[in-house]
């Protein structure tokens, strides 16, 4: 009897032990399935270029002061009065090699502000010759032709990400400017100063459920009152204070429990000195919940760097780099909301990959960013 | 020779929510000597020693009827908080230094009330650090947290960190209970020592201590005072049929 019960007891162990590590290993599969995934889509786009390009192509029209003294090369696709090189490159015309003192690194706009030329920018006019279906040469024998200032139509190359790396960043530094010191009062005003009583528990019981909602209803809201009603238009001010009120419940509790763990003895002594409430505040409450705070944002900018349903009503899809707060010229797509729009819009899978690559890699280093805090300040704790 | 009187608390009487805690105390404390309050567990010591320098208004639903004067000044009434605790400083039951170097521990309440200067705050760092009978053996870690020295050092530097603000009078609330014998002595000499310059009351569990080093000496029992008077009086003839239980040991 006895060693059948614990034959059977033994079985039902060995089942139950081989589930979880069946469970165990399924999850680690997927996740390495989805990022090695996301990596094999992704990876290829990835490049300096991509990094560091305008979204789109943006054609512009400088004025170049032709150099007097030419410096001549055995190169007939060199324009020695303007200091650069010609080639082609998918049937464009591109500069693919800039002098040290060329003359196109003064260049001037049509606002007469300047607009340095790059390597690979294309050039398609030239005073007021189109120069497109050329060769390099031939390129090269008009644009050396006659002196002065000399017009010229280039167009840029985009395909990069930069307008949503500035725009993930402006949004990131306005929702915090706005999140943290409003979070962090409330939590002070809250643990320090409100009488415990049922209004207490009933914010807290608000804030909680707050924090439940779905980020959706968030965007809603800030299309409904900043975007219509305050007329911000999509804009960066009106995602950020959006994601702003989306943020604050978090940071809010995560910063009470910070507060609530500074030992009672430390405020103790310090009102026994005869510090107010704000000096005991300044001086010991704040410094002892900084870690706490600091974990709070840094979870803070991981969710704004991954949010998109808050953002696509409120800051819009554009991407560019945004010229104002509020207003025409003020819509930020972020990587995410960029990446939503690529798949919806032209099903650029490969594109919203490489998007997806540099987000796991932000994601990556913000975890790493807060368990080096977290284990920083507990090594100082770990004094007593 | 009569003493000169410090505080003089009549009738009073504090309250938790419904809880009485102090019943219709009275009493007067003498400037410059040391007053021990002893008494079991629960009786009301630290209660009463925390109405001397209003601590008890941090805590919500605490309720105070009577009076209290410093010097002849109603401290509820006549004074403020902040002021107060400033002439009355506090070292508690566990040292309870903050989380940083022992300089900043000790140059705390003097930075609190405004002291910027350098050579000044060094100056009473030292002074405040060779009073708590600490100085030699800190004086090379002063940079170093506090946090990291013995406990009895930190409570040493605590009640360094209290002299530092120049007060008048010294709360301590059982400040050797969480001390070894040889700390707790010299906690008791540095009493002994600081009364010259400062009225000092401390709570103890110690019957001992109290004998060692108090000139007075109040008896509690249920938030009432049971017997007050001069220690060698207490300890020896005492008048109230519970205080001699309680000094004997035969209490309870
Ligand atoms: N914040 C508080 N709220 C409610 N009751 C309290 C509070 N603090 C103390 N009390 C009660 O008041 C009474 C006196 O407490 P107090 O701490 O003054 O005693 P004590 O004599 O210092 O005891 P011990 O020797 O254990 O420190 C006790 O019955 C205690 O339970
Ligand atoms: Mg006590």
């Amino acid at each position: 009897m006895e060693k059948r019960k614990r034959n059977d007891r033994k079985l039902k162990d060995g089942i139950l032990q081989g589930l979880i590590y069946l469970s165990a290993i399924l999850t680690v599969t997927v996740l390495a399935v989805i990022i090695g995934f996301i990596l094999y889509k992704g990876l290829p786009g990835i490049n300096f270029d991509f990094l560091t390009r305008q979204w789109d192509d943006r054609t512009t029209f400088v004025n170049v002061e032709r150099k007097a003294a030419l410096t001549e090369k055995n190169d007939a696709a060199y324009v020695a009065s303007l200091g650069i090189t010609l080639a082609l490159d998918n049937e464009n015309i591109v500069i693919s090699h800039i002098d040290k003192d060329s003359p196109v690194k003064a260049a001037l706009n049509m606002k007469n502000q300047a607009y340095v030329l790059k390597k690979k920018d294309i050039i398609t006019k030239a005073g007021d010759v189109k120069i497109e279906k050329m060769t390099a040469e031939e390129a090269a024998a008009v644009l050396n032709e006659g002196m002065g200032v000399v017009r010229i139509k280039i167009i840029r190359p985009g395909g990069g990400i930069v307008p949503m790396l500035v725009s993930t960043i402006y949004i990131i530094l306005l929702s915090l400017i706005i999140a943290a010191p409003v979070g962090i009062s409330s939590a002070i005003f809250l643990n320090e100063y409100a009488k415990r009583g049922r209004i207490l528990r009933l914010i807290r019981f608000a804030i909680q459920n707050l924090a439940g909602i779905p980020s959706i209803i968030y965007g809603l809201f800030g299309m409904l009152v900043f975007v219509q009603i305050f007329k911000m238009q999509y804009s960066v001010l009106a995602g950020s204070l959006t994601l702003s009120i989306m943020l604050l419940p978090t940071i809010i509790s995560t910063t009470e429990e910070a507060l609530r763990e500074i030992p009672p003895a430390y405020r103790e002594a310090s009102f026994g000195l005869g510090s107010t409430k704000l000096q005991t505040i300044r001086r010991i409450i704040l410094p002892g919940a900084l870690p706490g705070i600091l974990v709070a944002i840094i979870l803070s900018i991981g969710r704004i760097v991954g949010e998109s349903a808050a953002l696509i009503w409120t800051a819009g899809t554009v991407a560019q780099i945004p010229g104002a707060l509020v207003g025409s010229e003020a819509g930020a797509a972020t990587l995410t909301t960029k990446m939503y729009w690529l798949i919806k819009e032209s099903a650029d899978l490969s594109t919203a990959s490489s998007i997806a690559v540099v987000l796991l890699v932000l994601i990556i280093v913000l975890n790493i960013a807060s368990k080096l805090i977290t284990r920083v300040f507990l090594t100082k704790k770990g004094m007593n | 020779m009569s003493d000169i009187i410090k505080f003089s608390v009549s009738d009073l009487n504090l309250f938790y929510g419904n809880f009485q805690a102090l019943k219709n105390i009275n009493m007067k404390i003498a400037k410059e000597k040391i007053t021990a309050f002893i008494g079991p567990s629960g009786c009301g010591k630290s209660t009463f020693i925390k109405t001397v320098n209003r601590m008890n208004d941090l805590i919500e639903g605490v309720r105070i009827t009577g009076e209290i004067t410093m010097d002849g000044v109603d401290i509820y009434k006549d004074m403020d908080a902040i002021s107060l605790r400033t002439r009355v400083g506090m070292v508690f039951q566990q040292p309870n230094p903050f989380p940083m170097s022992i300089y900043d521990n000790v140059a705390y309440g003097p930075r609190i009330h405004g002291i910027r200067k350098k050579n000044v705050l060094d100056e009473i760092v030292e002074k405040s650090l060779r009073q708590a009978a600490i100085w030699d053996e800190v004086k090379d870690k002063l940079k170093k947290s506090a946090l990291a020295v013995s406990g009895g050092q930190q409570q040493r530097i605590c009640i360094a960190r209290t002299l530092a603000i120049e007060p008048e009078v010294i709360l301590m609330d059982e400040p050797t209970s969480a001390l070894d014998p040889i700390s707790t002595l010299k906690i008791e000499d540095l009493a002994t020592e600081l009364k010259q310059f400062y009225t000092i009351i401390i709570v103890t569990h110690n019957m001992q201590q109290a004998g060692r080093i108090s000139d007075k000496t109040a008896f509690f029992l249920n938030g009432e005072v049971i017997e007050y008077g001069e220690t060698e009086q207490i300890f020896n003839k005492p008048r109230n049929k519970k205080t001699e239980d309680y000094i004997t040991g035969r209490f309870g």
